[in-house]
């Protein structure tokens, strides 16, 4: 299978005494949704701007798609990567929503003719082609952001890079914007890879793998039940678990694996007949 | 220092054609030295609510009192400065407040705006910082190399640094990772401790609860209720939908669990409440 994104032997300091990765290895499979966690400062956000060269490494190898990242591929490694960032009012530009999902086809000069349609598609896969010429500002932060992800989508990235993208949201905000999320996977499949950077466990448990990151250290790699059985490492690593898996681990008769809310209720339906 | 609002209005361009109604008639109180959620859906008053608290805003009509202090339409903008010194503010994104050169400049800014000299100011802003538990590594560092749970440690320690009676925080723990909020309402409790009177906004209901001696309901600029965490999580949960708000995790746990046909005796409101009904009363065969 090809690979979405390979990092190998990545090394990165911010300055002389404090290293942040060293040795870094990490692939994530092309069409895969990867929850990227950890605590604040722990080189989350960071390791996402390395893959976009957004910041450059001391040393070692990012490719994207088999193409490694260098100053001469820096723009079309760019050109297959969304990002969509924490706080949705740093990143609108335009006058109306529709503008705004037009301002990256703009600069990727898309023919006018192409662009309506383009821009129609975009808000319809994240529902908010009804609001296509309302002014930004006027969106609540959960709208924001699937306005900032129609923006991303418009432009037929190869991956999408949430980085902390429902923290600052309401709970009806965040909640759209998994949905969205949720669908969006479900439309795209393997021609999508995801990726979903949050210390929100409750959100990680949505994706098919989560990858916890600590000091710029991997932690847990594997499949969410995998990684949620680790639960000393987790709470020591300032992260917590899914609501479910919280309250398992102070039931007196627990699930034999890791259950995700809906079927721990189902579980407890039954043992309940 | 208990805060007292009597039917107090406020419209954002009052006396212009553009005016806009955002509090009515809100009449509330908060006790010194009890810690007071407020709650409500995104648009609801409560940001413009807590702005009142320090002078940032004054009631189009209506009265604020803030201890022995008066806020009128009519306060003249000097007088406020007494109110600020007994007031900190938090913002709800507290990295937009930051501006100095280090970190250790960016906290000692009130307290030498307040009369303090450069040395006292110094030690408040110490205080402050170690209380927030941002490392003394980090203090010649620009608050903007900062990540975003350490800039918004270092915006609360700069609310803190002046001593002030009363702390406001809108949002305190939005984008902070859960250590950090579990630090937070560590903080919280601690404040309340020393005497302060804390007055928070959330949207967070587990912290609520965890922390709240008192919680206020906004809905719609109106206060829609006015009461203690356990009688507000322990209604009728139509009048949750209605006001568009949740209930704490374990709450709406069992709420899904009645849908699946257990109905657990009481309605929990924290995960160890939750975790002992399920043990007692599910059937284990």
């Amino acid at each position: 299978m090809t690979k979405a994104i390979k990092i190998n032997n990545l090394n990165y300091n911010y300055n002389e005494d404090h290293t942040l990765f060293e040795d870094f290895n990490l692939s994530i499979e092309e069409g895969q949704w990867v929850a990227l966690v950890g605590h604040n400062g722990s080189g989350k956000s960071t390791l996402a701007k390395l893959i976009l060269g957004l910041m450059v490494a001391n040393s070692g190898k990012i490719c994207v798609f088999d193409e490694q990242l260098t100053t001469d591929t820096v723009y079309h490694v760019r050109e297959q990567i969304g990002m969509v960032f924490q706080n949705p009012d740093n990143q609108f530009v335009g006058a109306t929503v529709a503008d705004d999902v037009a301002f990256g086809l703009e600069n990727k000069q898309i023919p006018n003719k192409e662009m309506a349609k383009t821009i129609d598609e975009a808000l319809a896969v994240v529902g908010m082609q009804d609001f296509k010429n309302r002014e930004p500002h006027t969106l609540s932060g959960g709208q924001k952001q699937r306005v900032a992800l129609a923006s991303v989508l418009a432009l037929k990235p190869k991956i999408i890079i949430l980085d902390e993208a429902t923290a600052m949201l309401d709970p009806d905000g965040r909640d759209t914007v998994m949905r969205t999320l949720k669908l969006l996977k479900a439309q795209f499949g393997s021609e999508l890879t995801l990726i979903t950077i949050t210390h929100d466990m409750d959100e990680a448990a949505l994706a098919d793998r989560v990858v916890v990151i600590n000091d710029g250290q991997l932690i847990l790699d594997g499949e969410p039940e995998d990684v949620f059985k680790q639960t000393n490492l987790i709470h020591e690593n300032g992260l917590e678990l899914p609501f479910s898996a919280e309250l398992v681990a102070s039931l007196q008769h627990k699930p034999k694996h890791y259950l995700n809310e809906r079927e721990l209720i189902q579980w407890l339906s039954n043992l309940n007949k | 220092m208990a805060i007292k609002f009597e039917q107090v209005n406020f419209s954002y361009g009052a006396g212009t054609t553009l005016a806009q109604s955002v509090l009515h008639h809100v009449s509330l109180e908060m006790k010194t030295g009890a810690i007071t959620a407020i709650i409500g859906q995104t648009g609801s008053g409560k940001s413009t609510l807590v702005q009142h608290i320090n002078g940032l805003l004054k009631p189009t009509s209506g009265k604020v009192t803030i201890d022995d202090f008066e806020l009128t339409s009519k306060t003249k903008e000097k007088e406020l400065v007494t109110l600020r010194q007994k007031v900190g503010m938090v913002f709800q994104f507290p990295e937009n407040q930051l501006f100095a050169n280090t970190v250790i400049e960016d906290v000692m800014y009130a307290p030498l705006n307040f009369g303090s000299n450069k040395e006292a100011a110094r030690s408040l802003a110490e205080k402050a910082l170690t209380r927030v538990g941002v490392a003394e590594s980090l203090w010649m560092k620009s608050p903007f190399d900062l990540s975003g749970g350490q800039m918004r440690r270092v915006a609360m320690a700069g609310a803190l640094a002046s001593d002030p009676e009363v702390i406001v925080m809108d949002e305190p723990a939005a984008g902070l990772d859960p250590k950090g909020q579990k630090e937070l309402l560590n903080l919280v409790l601690e404040l309340k401790k020393l005497g302060k009177t804390v007055v928070f906004i959330s949207h967070q209901m587990d912290h609520v609860i965890h922390v709240a001696d008192k919680v206020i309901v906004m809905h719609d600029g109106e206060v829609s209720a006015e009461t203690t965490p356990q009688e507000l999580f322990n209604r009728d949960i139509n009048w949750f939908k209605e006001m568009r708000l949740d209930l704490p995790k374990a709450g709406q746990f069992s709420e899904k669990l009645e849908k699946a046909g257990i109905k657990l005796s009481r309605r929990p409101l924290t995960v160890d409440e939750l975790a002992d009904l399920i043990n007692k009363e599910i059937d284990h065969e």
